[in-house]
């Protein structure tokens, strides 16, 4: 006769018979060894268990983590947005690309909040993109005129 | 890295500081040196970033009327950046903080800004 032990994590129980073991209010996720396992396995995975758990409904664990998923992320911070930059850029230089910049930041937060962390990341780095071709724009149109400064500064001081 | 990292930041500063001597110099609207709006060249009309120049002249200068004058919102946002760059440079925050992060720089607010600027954008090319 084949027996049965069972562990609740630090203690463990038996030997028991097959009958004693569906006595013990063990659930799918007890772990559970008898002589031809090599370590604790969750009472569940064997197959000449299933019959104890015939009129147990299965666990419903998979949407309860969703859920807690959901709920954490409210409490993680998002990926950068680049909000504050697109709107420096579209004050200082380029609307459009200041717009796009800010239209991404909003999918960012939407996404990330509707559990859609992938996309959050690619509206990130979209916004990334736009506010950045913007600030180099602005930035080497300012070092032109900059540089347009210092010659004709330099011209009418010779004059 | 440490090194590039220094050297980007050296002359990100370096840059700000010509820009705040230059600009707080020079009234732009006085020096035909200073970049022009491409879209007020092009239609005439003024974009939601026209007058930001003159607008950092006044600024650097605490004038902040004045700069209010040439680009309100330019004026205004400057809180909210602040405020956002402090978010941002949090690297821990606590659930609060991220609940004042969210209300304040959320997909509701950002498309609160959006209106704010187009609407600033027909406005100020009506009165």
């Amino acid at each position: 006769m084949k027996k049965y032990f069972y562990t609740d994590g630090t203690n463990y129980f038996g030997p028991f018979t097959l009958e004693e073991l569906r006595e013990k209010n063990i659930t799918r996720d007890t772990k559970v060894w008898f002589q031809e396992l090599d370590e604790w396995k969750p009472a569940g995975t064997i197959p000449e268990l299933a019959d104890i758990f015939k009129f147990v409904p299965p666990p419903i664990e998979n949407q309860n983590s969703n859920l807690n998923n959901m709920e954490n992320l409210i409490y993680q911070k998002p990926p950068k947005k680049w909000l504050l930059e697109a709107i420096l850029v579209t004050l200082f230089c380029c609307v459009p690309f200041g717009i796009a910049g800010i239209v991404n930041a909003a999918k960012v937060e939407d996404r990330f909040y509707a559990g859609d962390i992938e996309g959050a990341y690619r509206a990130s780095s979209k916004a990334k993109l736009w506010t950045t071709i913007g600030f180099w724009i602005g930035f080497t149109i300012f070092v032109i005129y900059l540089i347009y400064f210092v010659i004709a500064g330099a011209v009418i001081g010779y004059y | 890295m440490v090194i590039i990292k220094i050297l980007k930041w050296s002359i990100a500063i370096i840059f700000m500081i010509i820009f705040s001597i230059l600009y707080r110099t020079y009234n732009p609207s006085e020096n035909i040196y200073f970049p022009k709006c491409p879209f007020r060249e092009l239609t005439g009309l003024k974009c939601p970033g026209c007058g930001s120049q003159r607008a950092v002249h006044y600024l650097l200068n605490f004038e902040i009327y004045n700069a209010t004058k040439e680009n309100a919102i330019l004026v205004l946002s400057i809180p909210y950046i602040m405020i956002g760059l402090v978010f941002d440079l949090l690297k821990r925050p606590n659930e609060r903080i991220l609940k004042w992060r969210k209300r304040l720089f959320g997909k509701k607010v950002i498309f609160i800004i959006l209106t704010i600027i187009i609407t600033f954008w027909v406005l100020r090319n009506i009165i």
